[in-house]
């Protein structure tokens, strides 16, 4: 089989435009977390959300604008990224053997929520005539593979917040069995309007604000949290066969070595240790690693009372005596819960603090909830520490739990 | 009346290119206007002139073909 590589990471978030400033900011522990506007507030419980506030970088070309759902342009940007560093020529053969895989939880809704508005609020006779073409769920997939010439497999997954968790490690195995030389994997996720955010708002799973500190709204591990904060995003990787890579001469930047997946089934909504427990064990036996091979953990860790305290028995369930060796962190706390985006943002900060030996922190952790009672790396990043490999875990509403592993490239 | 320069004004903004490079013959293609682009720009054009194509699929290759079905279309409504 073939051994799957890295070879280039995108990401774009609250946090900033680019892998890297995502990436210092969480180090730095500095929230994308703010107050959301009145518009979207507006009589709801939910006061804060981790929002896109800077300018995107034109990438479009104004015919083009009405083809992209928000979602499709958080994709591209991410994909765009990882691509320029993947670098590379595009032959014919290779194009018919590259392929995006692509995560999103709710896709092009907001398009669907504008129409739904010209229609019935506005009582407009007619839609946008690329309503369908922008709204659709594989519209980002399909736009990335358009762009980026990639003509071989091009599947979109949605499976709420592990989606793009699953499309990099249905990618992963894909090219690990042959059916693809190299594959744009990730998610990317837009939600911010009236109708989403008062869904999530219906469900009492969304974080109070935090009143002296909004940015602190998000508190996962800690005793005082209340719940998640919803974010946008969009990241990418560029997975390669080895050979590929080795062929085209690119650099690369670390291993994927283990993809597990399970489902709870036992409820919708209610996370399942036993089931997180079943993707993390599945993910350390394919990279054929012991528990005591993973120094970091980039957790779920979206802030909910069960979830949090589910995924600390998880952990302890699979890693055993080795857990209390574990660093393990929750980027969220910075970044909010980018939903079908966040395995695919999750990893790509998994993979540059693989890559530069710095852990970023579970932010603002001062008050941590003794029942989560492992190394949640409270506050402050650490750094200098040579990581054997990293883990970064996804779990679903719908039960779904993902875990995918990554370590240095060697020889 | 006819709809060419509001067509041409159109297309020229959304393609951002000169308004003085779309002559009535240019083809739709050579200006980068592929048949998503046209879908739109003639849904606006509708909006615009107040007329409807219905269920018609007119084939459209040049700008002046384009200008030619609106101001059909504007000429039967006025009943002229």
């Amino acid at each position: 089989m073939e051994r799957v590589v890295i070879t280039g990471i995108g990401a774009v978030s609250a946090l900033g435009l680019g892998a890297e400033t995502n990436f210092l900011q969480a180090l730095a522990g500095h929230s994308g977390i703010s107050v959301l506007a009145p518009t979207l507030a507006a009589n709801l419980a939910c006061g804060v959300a981790a929002t896109i506030g800077f300018e995107l970088p034109d990438l479009l070309k104004k015919t083009e604008v009405p083809l992209f759902d928000r979602f499709s342009v958080l994709g591209w940007i991410a994909a765009h990224e990882a691509l320029s560093q993947s670098g590379g020529a595009n032959d014919a053969l290779l194009s018919n053997q590259s392929g995006v895989f692509w995560g999103t939880g709710i896709g092009g809704a907001l398009t669907v929520e504008a129409g739904y508005i010209d229609l019935f609020r506005d009582h407009k006779k007619r839609l946008r005539p690329l309503s369908i073409v922008a709204g659709m769920n594989n519209a980002a997939a399909g736009q990335i593979a358009l762009r980026a010439g990639f003509r071989g497999t091009v599947n979109t997954y949605s499976a709420a917040c592990v989606s793009s968790a699953q499309a990099i490690g249905e990618a992963f195995r894909h090219i690990r069995h042959g059916y693809a030389a190299r594959i744009i994997a990730g998610g990317s996720e837009a939600l911010f309007s009236r109708g989403i955010l008062s869904a999530w708002d219906a469900l009492r799973v969304l974080a109070s604000t935090d009143v002296a500190y909004p940015e602190r709204s998000c508190k996962p591990f800690s005793q005082n949290r209340s719940g998640l904060v919803l974010g946008e995003a969009g990241a990418a990787v560029v997975l390669e066969s080895l050979s590929c890579a080795r062929a085209r001469g690119a650099t690369i930047l670390a291993e994927l070595v283990g993809y597990g997946s399970s489902n709870d089934a036992t409820h919708m909504t209610k996370p399942d240790p036993g089931g997180q427990a079943r993707a993390m064990q599945a993910a350390l036996s394919e990279a054929k690693l012991q528990p005591s091979d993973i120094d970091y953990i980039n957790a779920h860790g979206a802030g909910t009372l069960a979830g949090d305290l589910a995924e600390t028995q998880s952990i302890r369930q699979v890693f055993g005596a080795h857990a209390d060796a574990l660093m393990v962190s929750s980027t969220k706390a910075v970044h909010g819960h980018t939903l079908g985006a966040a395995g695919a943002l999750e990893l790509v900060l998994s993979l540059s603090a693989l890559r530069s030996g710095s852990i970023p922190p579970t932010a603002f952790l001062d008050h941590s909830d003794p029942e989560c009672d492992l190394d949640m790396v409270p506050r402050l990043a650490r750094s200098g520490i040579a990581l054997r490999a990293v883990m970064s875990n996804s779990f679903a509403f719908g039960g779904s739990n993902v875990a995918l592993i990554a370590r240095p490239f060697t020889e | 009346m006819t709809s060419f320069p509001t067509v041409a004004k159109l297309l020229a903004e959304r393609l951002e290119v000169d308004v003085d490079t779309i002559r009535p013959d240019t083809e739709l293609e050579s200006l980068g206007a592929d048949s998503l682009t046209v879908v739109e720009l003639m849904f606006d054009l509708e909006d615009e002139f107040e007329v409807s194509l219905g269920d018609e699929r007119p084939s459209l290759v040049v700008v002046q073909d384009i200008a030619d079905n609106i101001d059909r279309l504007v000429n039967a409504k006025s009943g002229s």
